[in-house]
């Protein structure tokens, strides 16, 4: 079993060289990249302060609170578009390798199929997404001039992880829908509803919280950590998440499974 | 010249037809694009919406931000002009010789894409605002200010439309010029009115809103239709909508005939 475990970590770096020799190879995708990631922190940025220049507070959600929420949606969409982003997408479409066949080759190396998928091609330049994110919480922090305990601290990397997993469940499920309808970009979809997460929860009507909750729980994946950041976090909701993420996990490797087996290789 | 005119019409006609026909066999593919475009707009509608509760901000109460928000996706997505991108890409790629090789201007070209592709997400998204709009009960328009609405909203298609193209032939002279369409975008997204109506735009970015064209790209429209406007603002408005589009316009055809005859014709 260790054996295994040495066997798969090794491959990361493998991953990792291939993929950062790919992008060096386009040196000029570096400016737009951090014209992008410029833009995305601007325009976030910018959008809360329109929105709390208006009012002092919604549902208990004030500027910094908000900001920090906002530093957890960059943080985890960087580390989303770091690794099994740009893995996952590489499947889906008409050029994917589901539609042209291309997967054969992914299915006959002697590895776990799944993990193969998940880690396999990185992408450097989202890190660029990652220093905005992280200065924000810095700064929303410091705004709220909270003493974290290491309670909180603990609570707040517990939440984060399970953000991370609850995101990586939902794309890996999406990907496998892609063995029913290879032509439909479900992750595209996906990406459309994961832009809500940039609000707190608190922040939407009634019916619409209850949508990103339960059906496509986007909205606990930042409003979650920020919770556990700011100190309000119920620890029944931190153990329900962290349960959810998990069962997430669970049933999106099946419903993966279950997709591999309908794989048929017809390609050109 | 006028018996020209008929002729090349026709040709448009004939375009737009063939166009719209190709461009329906991918038209889930189009859903998913008119989808990922509505959400931030609807983003916004929930959270002012919340924001307002049974209170008005800045004169906008709860029913007002929601026809402002279902007016501004409509608007949003009839100004769109997804053809901009493309056009970068046909200057780029070569494809450009066949289209100048053909007796009519390439300009129909790109109309007949924008009104093709009009259409089609039109058909998405008019039955979903309409749902929403049941679900969410909008203060009805008054009918004065829909007569108005109409054609600012023409004037902003073309503002629009003509903006992004002269920045799209910027392609002449650099190949990564279409980076400043993703810096177009999220200009919009800020100062034509998609995060918060310009009313409530905080001092700097309201004036900068106010005299820049992107607010005449997609919110003067929708300001005119829930009546945030009097006469004499909707007359600057008109003005400087008109003002905007002779600029677009004059530098389209300066940058037109400048860069064709520096069009290299790689690829193909």
């Amino acid at each position: 079993m260790s054996l295994s475990v040495r066997f798969y970590l090794g491959l990361l770096p493998a991953f990792i060289r291939a993929s950062i020799q790919e992008a060096v190879a386009y040196r000029a995708n570096f400016w737009i990249s951090l014209l992008h990631a410029s833009l995305n922190f601007a325009t976030g940025v910018l959008g809360l302060v329109v929105l709390f220049g208006q009012v002092e507070q919604i549902r208990g959600w004030d500027l910094p609170a908000a900001l920090a929420l906002l530093g957890i949606f960059l943080t985890l969409g960087s580390l989303r578009g770091l690794v099994f982003g740009p893995s996952l997408d590489s499947l889906a479409g008409l050029e994917g390798d589901v539609w042209s066949g291309r997967l054969d080759y992914t299915l006959l190396r002697p590895v776990w199929t799944q993990y193969l998928v998940s880690v396999r091609r990185w992408q450097p330049l989202a890190l660029l997404d990652l220093i905005p994110g992280i200065a924000l919480i810095a700064v929303a922090f410091w705004q709220l001039r909270l003493e974290l305990s290491a309670a909180d601290a603990f609570a707040f990397l517990v939440a984060l992880g399970a953000a991370l997993l609850i995101l990586y469940a939902l794309l890996l499920a999406a990907t496998a829908l892609i063995f029913w309808a290879p032509g439909v970009l479900f992750t595209w979809i996906f990406d459309s509803i994961f832009q809500m997460a940039r609000y707190p929860l608190g922040l939407y009507p009634g019916w619409v919280r209850l949508l990103l909750t339960w059906v496509v729980p986007v909205g606990l994946i930042t409003t979650v950590p920020a919770e556990a950041l700011t100190g309000r976090l119920d620890g029944r909701l931190l153990l329900a998440t962290v349960a959810l993420a998990l069962l997430l996990t669970l049933a999106a490797s099946i419903l993966f499974r279950r997709a591999l087996a309908r794989y048929e290789s017809v390609g050109q | 010249m006028s018996a020209l005119l008929p002729a090349s019409t026709r040709g448009a006609l004939s375009l737009v037809r063939h166009t719209w026909t190709s461009w329906l066999q991918y038209r889930g593919f189009f859903f998913l694009l008119a989808f990922g475009w509505m959400v931030p707009p609807l983003i916004y509608l929930f959270v002012w919406t919340t924001a307002a509760g049974g209170e008005t901000i800045g004169g906008f109460s709860r029913s007002t931000f929601v026809t402002y928000y279902l007016a501004l996706i409509v608007a949003n997505q009839i100004t769109y002009s997804q053809t901009n991108w493309t056009v970068g890409d046909v200057i780029r790629s070569g494809g450009l010789n066949e289209l100048l090789l053909r007796p009519i201007a390439p300009l129909y070209d790109t109309v007949a894409g924008e009104i093709a592709g009009k259409v089609v997400y039109l058909i998405f998204v008019i039955p979903v605002t309409a749902l929403l709009a049941l679900l969410l009960r909008p203060a009805l328009p008054a009918t004065g200010d829909l007569l108005l609405f109409l054609p600012a909203l023409l004037l902003a298609w073309l503002l629009r439309f003509f903006w992004g193209y002269w920045l799209a032939l910027l392609a002449f002279w650099a190949t990564r010029a279409d980076a400043l369409l993703s810096l177009q975008d999220a200009l919009v997204f800020l100062l034509a009115g998609q995060v918060a109506p310009v009313a409530l735009l905080p001092g700097a970015l309201q004036s900068a809103a106010t005299w820049l064209p992107f607010r005449y790209m997609v919110g003067f429209p929708v300001e005119i239709l829930t009546g945030r406007l009097d006469a004499a603002a909707i007359r600057t408005g008109f003005a400087l909508q008109a003002g905007w589009l002779a600029v677009a316009l004059a530098l389209s055809a300066l940058l037109w005939r400048r860069g064709l005859r520096r069009y290299a014709a790689v690829g193909g």
